[in-house]
């Protein structure tokens, strides 16, 4: 089933104008066997975190007002605010760095270019600012590694352009699965089925006949991608009767832990490549202390959900997660004691094949990006490079084995070859 | 001054910018002979639609933040007819005269965009990018005019190239009508309307829409698809409480719970009606909006009077919110329908304290159609630091179809530019550039304030760091203030981007996607493939905004426009495209649009005669739905969550019909009606001719396929139904009445011995997963 699937779609549509060529490290997976990994997680704090509150300390110029310079704490290679007084709920920055730091790799002094929610958040999702047909990197990893997955790429907010190569999975509510799960049984009872199997079994042949029949005609190309798309995803969703047992019996009541484990079913069945995890009100305009207070926390908390989860479900080794958002906050307060817009920030990285306990990039005693050399990614305020989003992406890709992906192509990133962040991962 | 403003600036700068380009080259091309110098191809489509438009004109005008220069450009887009083709040419002139300027043997212009010689905007163009290269090639033409023909690669249209729609087949007139009908009114097209279409063709087509656009069901669908473009439904809290404010509507908005219900004895039964009463009277406030859109399309009133209406719509329970349903009650038709809806003009805003009255000329609230109405208001809110930007930003993308956040320009230090101005938003070129433009229409909102920015002046006045109300370089009368959202109404009818806007909206209605913007990365290798498709839509787009204008603003126009436009009657190719460069103009045309949850449950009431009925709440949004809050963008192509809900609705809607079908007296069946359960496939060939007339009027009725008996799509279904039956009639033993979960309804269904009723339900569980069926 899954060879006749990459066929069709290799030929004629979901994105894939030439024929597929998987990446080397799906190739080991066998037909119909489900997705073992890598699994990409990226998490969102929607609105635009105050990353001096967590990655990228200042503690002086006024920039922090719950803490200063001396009090700045550091984990291995690591600096960070400390906020252990200060969280409302969730897990300190304390907490986190301890049981992640060696994990962690953080990117500091982050160029977003741009200061404002739309145009960041896409920057950031896509690598390319000015353009919106670009997938996200969720998107783009799922249409390379997983299009024959049901939910290949799961969204849960933020912005997840798909860059028509694979359908966005929504799926607010993990219950909500189970009545799915098995789509040919009335009320999803098995002992109920709708058909008899025969007649079943023949009304999948008159699909594929009929599938294969419109492929070998004359089609317009949203044609071909509209029927292929949904001949895979009616084929695909047999899969999911797979996540029903790893939809557990009491759901959490955090909203990025609810997130995570619908993710984690997904992936644990074998149905799922990446998800977009989000959790919004970072924008502190007002306030800023309170607000990132209680959301760094509550974010950390929610990745340290994921990490823990999939330690119990015995797939961390396969994650790989990033932690982002759309901008920085200001370097001062405004009236209202809050943080305005800031167009530097900061990223971070954990899990499969990422080295950590290490921090690349940095701001300034004003919170000014410091260049970067990336050859080597050392600080390099003369010949350095102003690290953005595509030079982000264009690592990303490169390090998910996706880069040469016909459909990685089809979105160049144009991030020279003296640009590339070849180091950034170990 | 708050650093607020100061940040909020950079990107909105470059969305400007952009807006500037998205609009910037809509430009029909220069046919005219109405002015002395021709605008050449290169010009328009090189210099003009890659660099002048999306990047010039953003400042170089009058009113933007390089109008002080002696290089200013006029905006095309603001103009019509032979006014548009003398802006084009005036900006030709424009460019022409300072190519031929010169600074030590260096063309001005060149220098100019790479930031030398104080370019205010700094660089535009880096010397490599195409941009630049285009401006050079105009240098040189300029200054040396061409002897030859231009290199191709700079040539912006092939001369050459077929028409646009060469090789594409149109929906035949039978399948147009289903596909309007269904998309429209959520049914099948009558057997007149068929006869009609057959007798006179397409052109009978505008007068039955005149029909389709009278029923009920077309207003369902009209709300339904502009709410999906203003996402009013989708507003906080309980609209009792956030609609109307405590401060003016304290003594009326909670009506309910006054209500006499008395003639109910039974306490629950009491506490069941106030709830449904609660519901009811949310439901209305939450639709006044959209039954705003549904007033003026039914009675053919112009639509700019969604910008411009003197009145709102109330219903008779928002009258009771409103306080003014005694005033209004003889005017409804049936006071007891929730959910009836009149025009009302309301009286100006009393508040608790004299303060918070509303100023009015009139003693009237200045009724500017959607922009004034509470919801919108209290759908797009405003903060302290937001100040009105949101509420500007999605008025011109609703009324104006400008996204000014969209694309933004990349600032080359953004933190830099924040830290080194006062007001960058007043001050930074990079800034100013959007919010002159943005930051007036903020302030024009500025009365809608306090109390979560439904009514009330800011305490301390408007803010002075922001440009001052006003509308694209013309500043509000002090005299105006209290009807400024009337003032921006009136202003936004004239514009002429407005009519190009809502003939949009009717292409995103009818096929679930935005139209074409401008391709913008001119190093594309199948850029003029992709401009050549914008432009052809384009085209089409302002055809019909000419029309739409020329009928008074009917909307109905713009519905009945399209829908004979080649655009939407496209079905597909004759012949394979492998071109690439074809392929790149085909790439958005056709129709193929998934169907949403609610199209589906119409879809299926059209062809079953009821809805399925549980493609609602959560699966309606695990189907792609969405609730206009979080989640405001329809899922286009299908998850396998969604394939999996698919493959439950063609399992359980087959279930449901297909035995109650046979239950029913021959001429009662909808599908049927020519077949009886003993008729099995081979047994004879009458049966044989009957089984497979059978399966070309499911076709038709499902699937919309006019299939002849002996085709290969026939043949295919014959098959499936055959083998089903054969395989039956191989096991030992099968039950001979239909399974018990599709064997329900009144009178029960007949016996199923041949196992024939199940083989039919399969055949239409295979058809209710087709294409065809799924999308439109």
């Amino acid at each position: 089933m899954r060879r006749d699937f990459l066929k069709l779609c290799g030929l004629a549509g979901l994105g894939l104008a030439v024929p597929y060529n998987r990446p080397v490290a799906a190739r080991a997976k066998a037909k119909d066997e489900p997705y073992g990994g890598p699994y990409y997680v990226v998490f969102n704090a929607s609105g635009g975190w105050d990353t001096t509150y967590l990655m990228d300390p200042k503690g002086v110029n006024g920039i922090n007002r719950l803490y200063r310079v001396g009090d700045i704490l550091t984990q291995g290679a690591h600096k960070y605010a400390p906020i252990a007084k200060h969280a409302q709920g969730g897990m300190s920055n304390e907490a986190f760095y301890a049981e992640f730091g060696d994990d962690l790799l953080v990117l500091n002094g982050l160029d977003y270019s741009v200061n404002n929610h739309a145009p960041g958040a896409r920057y950031m999702a896509t690598g390319k600012l000015d353009s919106l047909a670009y997938p996200t990197f969720p998107a783009l990893v799922a249409a390379c590694r997983g299009l024959d997955c049901p939910l290949a790429f799961l969204t849960f907010g933020n912005y997840s352009a798909t860059g028509n190569l694979v359908a966005m999975s929504r799926v607010p509510y993990l219950p909500s699965l189970r009545k799915i799960a098995n789509a040919d049984a009335v009320d999803g009872n098995e002992r109920s089925p709708y058909h008899d199997r025969f007649v079943t079994d023949r009304i999948e042949e008159a699909l594929r006949e009929e599938q294969a029949a419109r492929a070998t005609g004359p089609r317009l190309p949203r044609e071909e991608r509209g029927e292929n798309m949904l001949y895979a995803a009616q084929i695909s969703s047999k899969a999911l009767e797979r996540v029903t047992r790893y939809i557990p019996a009491s759901i959490p009541k955090e909203r990025l832990s609810q997130q995570a484990e619908i993710a984690l079913a997904s992936f644990k069945a074998g149905v799922g490549v990446s998800a977009n995890l989000t959790i919004a009100q970072f924008d502190s305009h007002a306030n800023n202390d309170p607000d990132q207070m209680k959301l760094i926390p509550e974010l950390l908390a929610g990745v340290a959900y994921l990490l823990r989860r999939a330690g119990d479900l015995k797939i961390r080794d396969q994650l790989v997660v990033v932690v982002q958002s759309e901008m920085g906050r200001t370097p001062s307060y405004n009236a209202g004691n809050g943080k305005d817009h800031w167009s530097i920030g900061s990223v971070m990285f954990l899990g499969r094949g990422i080295k950590g306990n290490r921090v690349v990039g940095a701001t300034d005693e004003k919170q000014f990006p410091i260049p970067v050399d990336p050859r080597t990614l050392k600080l390099d305020k003369e010949k350095g490079i102003r690290v953005r989003p595509e030079h982000i992406h264009a690592a990303l890709r490169e390090f998910a084995g996706i880069a040469d992906h016909p459909s990685s192509k089809k979105f160049p990133l144009g991030v020279a070859e003296s640009e590339q962040l070849r180091s950034l991962w170990a | 001054m708050s650093r607020n403003a100061r940040l909020l600036a950079l990107v909105l700068a470059a969305g400007v910018l952009f807006a500037g380009g998205v609009r910037g080259d809509d430009t029909k091309p220069y046919t005219g002979a109405a002015c002395t110098a021709t605008v050449d191809d290169f010009y328009q489509d090189e210099v003009w639609a890659k660099v002048g438009a999306p990047i010039c004109l953003t400042c170089h005008k009058k009113g933007g933040d390089a109008e002080e220069s002696k290089f200013i450009l006029v905006d095309p887009r603001r103009s019509e007819g032979v006014a548009r083709d003398e802006a084009m040419r005036q900006n030709r002139e424009a460019f022409a005269r300072m190519a031929r300027l010169k600074v030590k043997d260096q063309s001005r212009l060149l220098l100019k965009v790479v930031g030398d010689l104080n370019h205010g905007g700094s660089d535009v163009l880096k010397p490599d990018s195409a941009g630049y290269r285009i401006l050079t090639s105009f240098v040189r033409r300029v200054n040396t005019p061409p002897t030859g023909t231009p290199s191709p690669d700079l040539m912006a249209r092939d001369a050459n190239a077929p028409p646009f729609f060469n090789g594409i087949v149109m929906v035949d007139d039978r399948r147009l009508l289903r596909r309007v009908t269904l998309s429209l009114a959520g049914r099948l097209p009558t057997d007149a309307e068929f006869a009609a279409v057959a007798r006179d063709g397409l052109k009978e087509l505008p007068s039955l829409l005149d029909s389709i656009m009278t029923e009920d069901a077309f207003y369902d669908r009209l709300r339904e698809g502009f709410n999906d473009i203003f996402l009013t439904a989708g507003l906080d809290g309980n609209p009792e409480a956030s609609v109307l404010s405590y401060e003016h509507f304290s003594t009326t908005r909670l009506w309910i719970s006054k209500f006499d219900l008395s003639h109910i004895a039974d306490a629950k039964a009491q506490q069941q009606g106030r709830y449904k009463l609660a519901n009811d009277y949310r439901k209305a406030l939450i639709s006044e909006p959209m039954k705003l859109v549904e007033h003026i399309v039914r009675n053919d009133r112009p639509f700019t009077e969604i910008v411009t209406a003197d009145f709102i719509m109330v219903t008779p329970y928002s009258a009771r919110g409103y306080g003014v349903y005694d005033e209004v009650r003889s005017r409804f038709k049936n006071p007891d329908d929730p959910f009836e809806a009149i025009p009302v003009k309301l009286k100006a805003l009393v508040g608790r304290t004299r303060d918070d009255n509303q100023e009015s000329a009139t003693g009237f609230y200045p009724h500017a159609g959607l922009l004034s109405t509470f919801q919108y208001l209290r759908r797009y809110p405003t903060t302290e630091t937001n100040r009105n930007r949101l509420r500007a930003r999605m008025y011109y993308q609703h009324f104006l179809g400008v996204d000014v956040l969209e694309l933004a320009a990349r600032v080359s230090d953004a933190a830099a530019v924040s830290a080194k101005f006062e007001i960058p938003t007043m001050q930074a070129s990079e800034c100013v550039v959007c919010h002159k433009t943005l930051d007036p229409v903020a302030g024009l909102f500025q009365d809608y304030w306090k109390f979560e920015g439904v009514y009330g002046r800011r305490k301390g006045g408007w803010f002075k760091d922001m440009f001052g109300p006003g509308f694209e370089g013309e500043n509000l009368p002090p005299v105006e203030r209290w009807r400024a959202l009337q003032w921006l109404g009136e202003r936004t009818a004239k514009d002429p981007r407005f009519a190009v806007a809502m003939v949009e909206h009717v292409y995103s209605i009818l096929t679930g996607r935005k139209v074409l913007l401008p391709p913008k990365d001119l190093d594309d290798p199948l850029f003029v493939s992709r401009r050549r498709a914008y432009w052809e839509q384009r085209r089409q787009v302002e055809a019909i905004t000419a029309h739409f204008v020329q009928s008074g603003f009917n909307l109905k126009t713009a519905f009945k426009e399209w829908v004979v436009s080649d655009f939407y009657r496209v079905d597909g190719l004759a012949t394979v495209v492998s071109d690439p460069r074809r392929r790149a103009e085909l790439d958005d045309i056709g129709l193929v649009r998934m169907l949403s949850p609610e199209q589906v449950e119409r879809k299926v009431a059209a062809v079953f005669g009821e809805r399925w009925g549980k493609l609602t709440d959560q699966l309606a949004m695990l189907y792609g739905g969405i609730d206009s809050k979080e989640v405001t963008e329809r899922a286009t192509d299908p998850s396998g969550a969604m394939g999996a809900i698919q493959r439950i609705l063609s399992n359980d809607v087959a279930c449901r019909n297909v035995a109650r079908d046979f239950a029913r007296p021959a001429a009662e069946r909808r599908l049927f009606p020519h077949i009886e359960p003993d008729v099995i496939p081979g047994a004879s060939p009458d049966g044989d001719a009957a089984i497979r007339r059978t399966i070309v009027s499911l076709h038709e009725r499902i699937l919309g396929r006019f299939d002849a008996p002996d085709s290969a799509e026939v043949e295919r279904t014959w098959k499936l139904f055959a083998g089903i039956v054969k395989d039956a009639h191989e096991q030992k033993a099968f039950d001979k009445r239909e399974a018990y979960a599709c064997r329900q309804g009144n009178p029960p269904p007949p016996d199923d011995p041949h196992y024939t009723i199940r083989a039919w339900r399969g055949v239409v569980t295979y058809l209710l997963r087709r294409h065809e069926f799924l999308y439109e």
